[in-house]
């Protein structure tokens, strides 16, 4: 780790946790949080603009709800990183990436899943592109924040606790899905581990990462090295670079800023 | 009769050239396609085993990713730019995480 990174690692440390605070109250880091419904939004614009029309604006809360991390980035192949995936209306009207469940015929809950992109449309279903182009306050949207998270258990900064929510039952993960996923074996989860950092440890737990993941999220792409411990990383790395752990806890997954989650020698 | 044999011959070799090659090159184009998406379920399925296969099998899967990206790399038709963009990644994926799995034996 260059020695710039260890010194801003230290004063994000020193910033975030107040000597007088208990770990569990996270009434200092609520500030670093951005509002829930907008935790895990992607703007994507690679053709949206050239096209005439808005860029497509994602919210991770919604799909999350209804499906695995996995099914969406590997099955399906969304790239970890907003806009590397590079989709197109085309990709979409041939049945891939948003086409692969938004083809107008699948159907989800009981419900038609909105078709995504077509060539020709008609004035009244054109409205329909607004579902997805259009900013996040959008009408044309269905769903807001507030509404579709209210039942929901929550963790500080009002973000949705989507291990709770699936331990009770609020949420049931699709996990496969026809004529796209392919038939796994049954996952077997490697061991638990701690990663020992000053007195702060983190107790990493596999079984919780593959149950939505998979490895192939992870691994190679995320966390590359082989060998335990080899690899040196920082909170700068992972808070403000959104590196590492920072992919998806500063996205979808709760919110790096809720240290205690992950370091637990700080609730101890 | 010695004509007679050998229209029958080139009429023969000319029946088997041409409807023989539409059939049969139609049949194993159609093939291939689903061929290579079953090969394609075939070799991702083992990633979440990963971690307990032998090196051996290990390589075996590494050498059976490269040979579909390759075949991947040679889709033609009205889909083949989107269907190598989505499965070159997918297949990719599966190949990356079994060298790190072999990696990882080797390292331990």
């Amino acid at each position: 780790m260059a020695p710039i990174q260890k010194l801003l690692s230290a004063f994000i440390i020193a910033l975030t946790v107040p000597v007088s605070a208990s770990a569990a109250d996270y009434s200092h880091y609520l500030r670093h949080i951005p509002p829930a419904e907008n935790f895990g939004q992607v703007v994507l614009d690679n053709y949206s603009h050239k096209a005439g029309v808005l860029p497509v604006t994602f919210d991770h809360w919604l799909h999350r709800a209804k499906f695995t991390c996995r099914l969406c980035h590997i099955d399906i192949g969304f790239a970890m990183k907003a806009e590397m995936t590079e989709i197109s209306a085309a990709d979409n009207m041939s049945g891939y990436y948003c086409g692969a469940c938004h083809d107008g015929k699948r159907v989800f809950d009981g419900r038609n899943i909105f078709g995504s992109c077509a060539e020709n449309y008609t004035e009244d279903e054109g409205k329909r592109c607004a579902r997805c182009h259009s900013s996040a306050e959008a009408e044309e949207r269905k769903y807001d924040y507030k509404s579709f998270s209210e039942k929901l258990p929550k963790l500080p900064g009002n973000l949705i606790d989507w291990e709770k929510a699936e331990s009770e039952g609020k949420v049931k993960l699709t996990d496969f899905l026809e004529g796209v996923s392919y038939k796994r074996e049954p996952l077997k989860a490697q061991d638990d581990f701690t990663i020992k950092i000053r007195s702060w440890d983190v107790i990493f737990s596999h079984r919780k990462h593959t149950v939505w993941n998979g490895c192939e999220l992870c691994h190679p792409m995320i966390f590359p090295s082989t060998k335990r411990g080899t690899t040196k990383y920082s909170m700068f790395q992972i808070m403000m670079k959104g590196e590492y752990c920072g992919v998806c806890h500063t996205s979808v997954a709760f919110s790096v800023w809720l240290c205690a989650k992950c370091h637990i020698t700080l609730v101890e | 009769m010695k004509n007679f044999s050998r229209f029958t011959l080139l009429s023969l070799l000319f029946l088997y050239l041409f409807f023989g090659n539409c059939i049969v090159g139609n049949f194993s184009s159609v093939y291939a396609q689903d061929d290579w998406k079953q090969e394609y379920s075939s070799v991702c399925a083992k990633t979440q085993n990963a971690m307990i296969l032998t090196p051996e099998e290990l390589k075996s899967y590494i050498d059976r990713c490269d040979k579909l990206l390759a075949l991947i790399n040679e889709l033609e038709g009205e889909q083949a730019a989107t269907e190598k963009k989505v499965y070159t990644k997918r297949v990719k994926m599966c190949r990356e995480l079994y060298q790190f799995a072999l990696e990882y034996k080797e390292h331990k």
